[in-house]
């Protein structure tokens, strides 16, 4: 059936804004990035898990999450990766410049990692278990983007 | 502080498949033709056509012209300058409906339109939007 | 207690990069009408059709509705469901639960998906956490690939022994008339050179994405035993979610945390204590080289770190002791909607002896996976044997 001949094809862009809640204890913590530039965890009363981004309930125990606990700034990669493979970006729909460092970093005191963007998009210069350095803006507005990257650090 | 809220689009394009059937309508309107499909099951005029009866549950063969007339079944008015008025019609000799646009038409006359027929574009791409819009069919008497 | 159901009929259209001959609803149809061939039954015996799709990659809600005489679905009880990557296994267990409630005797399963009208890529990112995720994520690719590197880490596998497994689900994928990448001569050269993607999957080591649909019908007991001589015995079924967060389990594929808790689940319910041993075929979905390495240690085929070693000695080759994939998998065929239920209808026609030239030998049971959603697993067991 797959040889027959192509039907029309009919274009369409999908152009949406939405206004997400970052919610209570994403306020709180972005609140403590933008006037403090600090990362704010909150700790599991039972498991001792610290959680971030930071959350009412650990999913685990089912407890409430109530003691806010600075973690970072330094962390350790636990995964990452560099994208070389073009795609459109759904935030803009244009394509995202590649080539670009992300991994999963786990800042020192927290038990779960975060997404964040590396400077560095050489595959041969990072490793899992490097140690990184958030690297703050200057002027920051209270969003993930108050962090520029997270820095390699030497060994 | 109570409320904090991120504003962000989602933008994706898309490139849809029109399918057999609808791409033999699509094509037609671009000749100012307006094709259907009867099934042999149930007899049934599908327009849009359907190439397949999903109620018989059997292929649909059997193509047919109809006319750019029909009945005005229901209508609604969106609020904006100019009003945008959109209509569901059923073809004469259609079973099923279109919805498209009603042009030339206020929406306080709206109550008392039964009849309409496609206004037709001059550039037609083979799109349901060949036709303009559907516009009353007004009786000389009215006029 | 639940009713016996079995699986008894399947259908899959040709899978293909871009099926522009079709719409949605003419490719639904394409299997609905292929499964109902195979148990020589009518639209009417359908008591009930359960639909899985994921609709971000359509850009519109309800697809399914758009199609709804595509698929049989009028005046039909149904449902909808999208779980993401796993939402073919996700209708395949709440068929399942139909059945087995004693409310319906014979349900039809559609899973169904055309990637070419979209963009897959953009479309998953959309799946991350807009405050969160979304801005550094790069789809499903840079998911894996994240946990690829940490794969790598903790078990020391390689970039060969991962091509392997990219070389085994193309070589299969040849045997399955309906599989989208056939592969004959590919190799491992051919994977470790081809277009880096995101750091350490390359193009070849990653599934593709393909316009197809698959219907599975399930029936009650009595019917099964009339409807097929040989049906598929659903033995076990099981579900498991994951945390919310990317970032929240702290190995990812390296410690697969709801394919271990699924697995052992079903495995219990089914009496398997050595599934190496046990389960005779696979069809896992595995969505890129790497993760099919990490699901047999999560599945227990092996010990941990001995992913690599298990592709390296062949033992789930089509000839293996245990095969994996022999359809191909979701690296030679990947509509995601459809991707997951294609492994329950691939477990079943192994099962039912209509697997043709991929047929496993003697295959008395065997197991599907769906993995998708935040790492969400399903795990079913079909069995020859009634259970």
């Amino acid at each position: 059936m797959s040889e027959e001949s192509p039907t029309l094809r009919i274009d369409f862009l999908l152009d949406t804004e939405y206004q997400y809640a970052v919610g209570q204890y994403g306020m709180r913590f972005f609140t403590g990035l933008r006037d403090h530039a600090r990362f704010m965890g909150v700790r599991c009363p039972e498991c001792g898990r610290v959680y971030i981004p930071p959350r009412p309930v650990c999913g685990i125990c089912y407890r409430e999450l109530q003691e806010w606990i600075e973690v970072g700034p330094e962390g350790t990669i636990v995964g990452w990766t560099v994208v070389r493979i073009p795609f459109i970006d759904p935030m803009t729909g244009e394509q995202r410049p590649v080539p670009y460092g992300f991994a999963l970093i786990r800042l020192d005191g927290a038990s779960t990692s975060l997404y964040h963007f590396l400077d560095e998009a050489d595959e041969r210069k990072i490793r899992v278990g490097q140690r990184v350095r958030a690297i703050f803006r200057e002027k920051r507005e209270g969003s993930l983007r108050d962090v520029l990257y997270f820095h390699l650090l030497e060994g | 502080m109570d409320e904090w809220i991120v504003r962000q689009k989602i933008r994706i394009p898309f490139r849809y498949t029109a399918g057999r059937a609808i791409s033999r309508f699509l094509l037609g309107l671009a000749e100012r033709r307006i094709w259907a499909t009867r099934c042999e099951g149930c007899g049934r005029v599908y327009v849009p056509p359907l190439g397949f009866c999903g109620r018989c549950w059997r292929e649909i063969a059997e193509w047919l012209e109809l006319s750019d007339e029909g009945e005005l079944v229901s209508y609604t008015v969106r609020p904006a300058k100019p009003p945008e008025i959109f209509g569901l019609i059923r073809l004469d000799g259609a079973d099923s409906h279109l919805v498209h646009r009603l042009g030339e038409v206020e929406p306080t006359e709206l109550e008392r339109v039964v009849r309409v027929r496609a206004v037709w574009r001059e550039d037609r791409t083979g799109s349901i939007l060949d036709i303009a819009y559907f516009a009353p069919v007004r009786s000389k008497s009215l006029t | 207690m639940p009713r016996r159901v079995a699986i008894i009929a399947t259908g899959q259209t040709k899978h293909a990069a871009r099926r522009l001959d079709v719409n949605i609803r003419e490719l639904i149809t394409e299997a609905v009408t292929r499964a109902l061939q195979d148990a020589d039954l009518r639209m009417r015996d359908i008591d009930a059709v359960l639909l899985g799709n994921m609709e971000p990659f359509e850009g519109f809600l309800f697809p399914e509705l758009w199609a709804v005489e595509g698929w049989g679905g009028y005046m039909k009880p149904s449902v909808k469901f999208n779980t993401g990557g796993t939402v073919g296994t996700t209708t395949a267990i709440a068929a399942y639960y139909y059945v087995a409630s004693g409310i319906y005797d014979v349900v039809m399963a559609i899973g169904f998906e055309k990637q070419s009208e979209g963009h897959t890529q953009t479309a998953i990112t959309t799946v991350g956490d807009p405050v969160w995720e979304r801005s550094v994520m790069a789809g499903a690719i840079g998911n894996f690939a994240v946990m690829a590197t940490t794969y790598m880490h903790e078990s020391g596998v390689t970039e060969e022994q991962a091509a392997k497994a990219a070389v085994k689900a193309r070589r299969n994928a040849c045997l399955n008339e309906y599989a989208h990448l056939q592969m004959p001569d590919i190799t491992v050269e051919d994977v470790l050179k081809s277009e880096m993607l995101a750091y350490p999957v390359k193009r070849l080591d990653m599934c593709p994405q393909s316009d197809g649909a698959v219907a599975v019908i399930f029936a009650e007991e009595s019917k099964a035993q009339k409807l097929a001589p040989r049906p598929a015995w659903v033995r076990a079924v099981a579900t498991a979610h994951e945390q919310q967060y990317m970032g929240d389990s702290p190995k990812r594929l390296a410690e697969m945390r709801s394919l271990v808790a699924a697995s052992r689940r079903a495995y219990q319910a089914a009496g398997i204590t050595n599934p190496r041993k046990e389960l005779d075929v696979a069809e896992i979905y595995e969505v890129a080289s790497f993760a099919e390495l990490a699901m047999y240690e999560n599945l227990g085929f092996c010990d941990r770190g001995e992913g690599g070693k298990l592709i390296d000695a062949g033992v789930t080759a089509l000839t293996g002791e245990l095969p994996v994939n022999p359809s191909g998998g979701v690296m030679s065929t990947n509509p995601i909607g459809a991707t997951a239920l294609i492994r329950v209808a691939e477990a079943a026609l192994q099962i039912m002896g209509k697997a043709g030239g991929r047929q496993v030998e003697g295959a008395r049971t065997a197991l599907a996976t769906g993995y998708g959603g935040n790492a969400w697993t399903d795990v079913i067991i079909l069995s020859r044997e009634r259970p």
